[in-house]
């Protein structure tokens, strides 16, 4: 197990670098650069490469990008063109609040999409047809609609603010109550699918293990149908979600630009954004490095988890 | 009050930075010389109280407010003013400010005989004259002075400054900078302008500026009354929205009327620039431009892109500009037959039947349309452009590039066509010299010409020297309706309609003064006022 994991770490580390190097060379590499964008069509050639030489893009993608490499080794991702601050500081501040996001969510899917599956696939009921149907729809929803559909109705009601972290100048004692008000939308509006894909994988996974010669010995037994499903179908059927929270804290934690941006939460997928639309390279870097990096620990803790409800996967 | 921007600015230095977050914020934060009145485009006394001009309209000399302080309390005085001027001509500060505070492509020469004192000299006859230091707000020499001498300024008053390394003439400061979330400004406690009643101003206390990206977030949250300004124009497949919202009492609407600018179409006129390219005998002719012209349906432009609430133009100023506006503009029929004919004169008709034209060498009339992404105005009309030359034979692409690779392709000249917006800080022409005179940077269809390439455009060149030095107002408009007469006959760039510009507030605002501006309702900031 410890040398899996081993693999896994230096696996995770050379995706980071390898999706770092290529973020930073294909941003380069496209038409136009930063200074273009923030120059606009009026710059005179020589100010424009006046900046050019100030943030170093006047150099080859070579040279730049052996630059970069030199510095990143140190920890030094270099400085965001668009911020002006360098990308360790900015990435990581960012990522904290694409985790308060993504763990509530996560949370939320995982309360309400496992119960849920489990009650639709443990038997035949007008309650399991109203959960199956409803999965559906938010399944074909995608997260951006569902966004847009919540910022609607919280403007139509007035009951949440519809975009931003945090109300300015709240006093420090209402700092949590505001951002858990905050946090309502953006954290539906990612939990809602997520709920669905829980809850029709733990149903079809119930629905299968219900049947098992197992459940069928308990049954007989006289164990309580209750007790089989919440204990022993539950530990049995966990294995198909337990290989998809993995993938699905990764892609959480990495940054939900569609939602990110339709409800201006200043997460890791609205900053990679920016930085794209800049062509800030450097900050471009981060963000994907700091994404590759979530989604190969979001896999790692997926095989981890895999391997905890089911010996099997650790041979 | 809150209002919404949909980036955060790049700097708290106008002078490094020149997007409109930065410009919004600088009108907070600082204060120029003079102000124009955007509502009447009148100039206003502002830092400087008062001035005179020589008579040969080379030299003006301002008189400075007394006891004017900056908002960390230190007294301004001329010495400031010339600081401004030296950081926005620094070459090592790239300032992007430096070209429009030029004329004719040469410095100020800009003194300061006593503290309250300031005397600039034209390096020609301006006759603009203060209107110009509109576009330079004072920055604090003893704030700045040392990135100056070291050559940091470029980056100086960076996103990572702190706030109280900051300060500024304008009526606020910034008191708190939440990167990605807001910026908050304060009011300037020295600010140094008063109401006509003798009320200090700014009326507001603070301003909450948030960043909100997505456009129908902010339409929301400013009809949910969470937002009270947008710093723009409110688009147009969200009038019925606002009007709704308008009717209920819960915003305010403002129709400004049609925009003083609008949208260009235009090709690409740089000498050689197709060389090699088998369309080059006809794609940079004059007739191929005054085909399109009389090929697309104008009104229907208007229908289609501004959704009804916008009308045709037909030249480089729209009606909006009453006083630079051509009055004998003449109105360019939709005549797609004698867009055939024009295009026939140049060798392009239908020689197989196939209801597409084709030169003499059977090369097809097809070019591409660039427009920035994520503009669906520009991509629509764009659209409407493709499918009426369509109809007469000529095959338009259209190409949706990132912004940054757009600006690359006009900068290096790699363009058929293209449809886009260029905006002009100031409607009077002397002020944006840059867009008719053919060495500017801004002459779109072939930037910065080492000499006029045409003979209409050294005709342009030599009125608009003339009508930048005429001292008569009246000569001036003569001399501008003549160029665009000429710009008109020549087209090199297209105009096809202009839209109706709608901006809105929540209902607590008062004192809005909206006005056709890039910030149309904040370029007055100390006098808006919310009612609780």
């Amino acid at each position: 197990m410890i040398r899996h994991v081993a693999r896994r770490l230096a696996f995770a580390a050379f995706l980071v670098f390898a999706v770092s190097s290529a973020s930073l060379v294909l941003a380069r590499l496209g038409e136009g650069d930063y200074v273009s964008g923030a120059l606009g069509i009026e710059a005179r050639r020589e100010t424009a490469e006046q900046l050019r030489a100030r943030y170093g893009l006047d150099k080859s993608i070579g040279a730049q990008y052996l630059d970069w490499l030199g510095r990143a080794v140190r920890f030094d991702f270099g400085s965001s063109l668009l911020y002006d601050r360098p990308v360790r500081e900015l990435v990581p501040e960012r990522a904290v609040n694409s985790a308060i996001l993504a763990v509530t969510a996560l949370t939320i899917a995982t309360l309400v999409g496992l119960p849920l599956g489990i009650v639709a696939g443990s038997r035949r009921s007008v309650a399991s047809t109203v959960i199956r149907t409803t999965s559906i729809v938010f399944l074909s929803l995608p997260p951006l609609l569902t966004s847009l559909a919540l910022v609607f109705i919280a403007a139509r009601t007035g009951w949440f603010p519809i975009a931003g972290i945090r109300s300015a100048g709240v006093a420090a004692g209402g700092a949590a109550l505001d951002l858990l008000h905050h946090l309502v939308v953006p954290a539906l509006a990612l939990a809602l699918p997520l709920a669905a894909i829980f809850e029709r994988l733990q149903a079809q996974a119930m629905g299968e293990v219900i049947h098992e010669p197992f459940i069928l010995a308990a049954l007989a037994r006289g164990v309580g149908p209750r007790r089989i499903v919440w204990r022993d179908g539950l530990k049995a059927a966990l294995r198909p979600v337990a290989a998809i929270y993995g993938l699905a804290i990764g892609t959480l934690l990495s940054g939900s630009f569609a939602v990110e941006v339709t409800t201006s939460w200043p997460g890791l997928g609205n900053l990679m954004l920016q930085a794209l639309r800049a062509r800030d390279v450097y900050l471009v870097a981060g963000c994907a490095g700091a994404g590759a990096l979530f989604l190969a620990c979001g896999t790692l803790l997926s095989d981890v988890a895999l391997a905890i409800v089911d010996p099997r996967a650790r041979e | 009050m809150v209002v919404s921007v949909r980036t955060e600015p790049r700097s708290f230095n106008r002078l490094a930075a020149r997007d409109g977050p930065t410009d919004l914020v600088a009108t907070l934060m600082h204060a120029r010389l003079v102000r124009i009145n955007k509502k009447t485009q009148d100039v206003e006394p502002w830092l400087a109280e008062k001035w005179t001009a020589s008579d040969d309209g080379r030299r003006v000399t301002l008189a400075l407010r007394k006891g004017v302080v900056f908002s960390d309390g230190h007294p301004f005085t001329a010495d400031d003013v010339l600081f401004s001027f030296e950081a926005a001509y620094d070459e090592r500060a790239a300032s992007v400010l430096a070209d429009s505070l030029q004329v004719g492509g040469r410095k100020l020469e800009v003194t300061a005989p006593d503290p309250h004192t300031i005397a600039i000299a034209f390096p020609t006859p301006f006759a603009p004259g203060v209107r110009l230091l509109d576009n330079l707000p004072i920055l604090p020499r003893h704030k700045l002075d040392a990135s100056l001498k070291n050559g940091s300024f470029a980056s100086a008053w960076g996103l990572s400054t702190p706030t109280s390394e900051l300060a500024g003439l304008g009526p606020f400061v910034l008191a708190e900078y939440a990167p990605g979330q807001r910026l908050v400004f304060a009011r300037n406690p020295h600010y140094w302008r008063k109401a006509p009643d003798g009320t200090q101003l700014p009326y507001l206390d603070r301003i909450v500026m948030d960043i909100v990206s997505d456009q129908n977030a902010e339409l929301l949250r400013l009809e949910a009354g969470q937002l009270d300004v947008t710093n723009g124009e409110i688009p147009f497949d969200s009038y019925a929205m606002v009007k709704r919202a308008a009717d209920q009492g819960r915003v305010k609407m403002f129709d400004l009327g049609i925009a003083a600018e609008t949208d260009s179409f235009w090709f690409n006129l740089k000498p050689g620039a197709f060389s090699g390219d088998p369309r080059a005998p006809w794609l940079q002719r004059d007739e191929l431009r005054r085909a399109i012209s009389l090929a697309v349906d104008r009104k229907a432009f208007a229908d289609t892109v501004f959704l009804g609430a916008g009308e045709p133009v037909y030249g480089p100023e729209t009606p909006a500009n009453q006083k630079w506006y051509w009055t004998g503009t003449p109105k360019t029929p939709h005549d797609p037959a004698a867009a055939k004919a024009l295009l026939a004169s140049i060798g392009l008709t239908d020689r197989n039947g196939d209801g597409r034209l084709e030169d003499a060498h059977n090369t097809p009339a097809r070019f591409s349309i660039l427009v920035q992404k994520g503009r669906p105005r520009h991509e629509r009309g764009a659209a409407v452009v493709r499918d009426d030359l369509q109809k007469i034979g000529v095959v338009a692409d259209v190409v949706a590039l990132d912004a940054t690779a757009l600006f690359d392709r006009i900068g290096h000249a790699k363009y058929d066509a293209i449809f886009f917006r260029a905006s002009r800080t100031d409607l009077d022409p002397a002020i944006s010299p840059d867009f008719w005179f053919s060495s500017g940077t801004a002459h779109l269809w072939n930037i910065g010409q080492p000499k006029p390439a045409t003979e209409w455009e050294a005709q342009i060149d030599a009125l608009m020297t003339k009508q930048i030095a005429a001292l008569d107002e009246g000569e001036r408009k003569r001399l501008f309706d003549d160029v665009q007469r000429i710009f008109i006959e020549h087209a090199p760039v297209l105009y096809f309609a202009a839209p109706r510009v709608i901006v809105a507030t929540s209902s607590r605002i008062v004192n809005a003064t909206p006005a056709l501006a890039l910030s149309p309702l904040m370029w007055s900031p100390d006098t808006l006022a919310v009612v609780h």
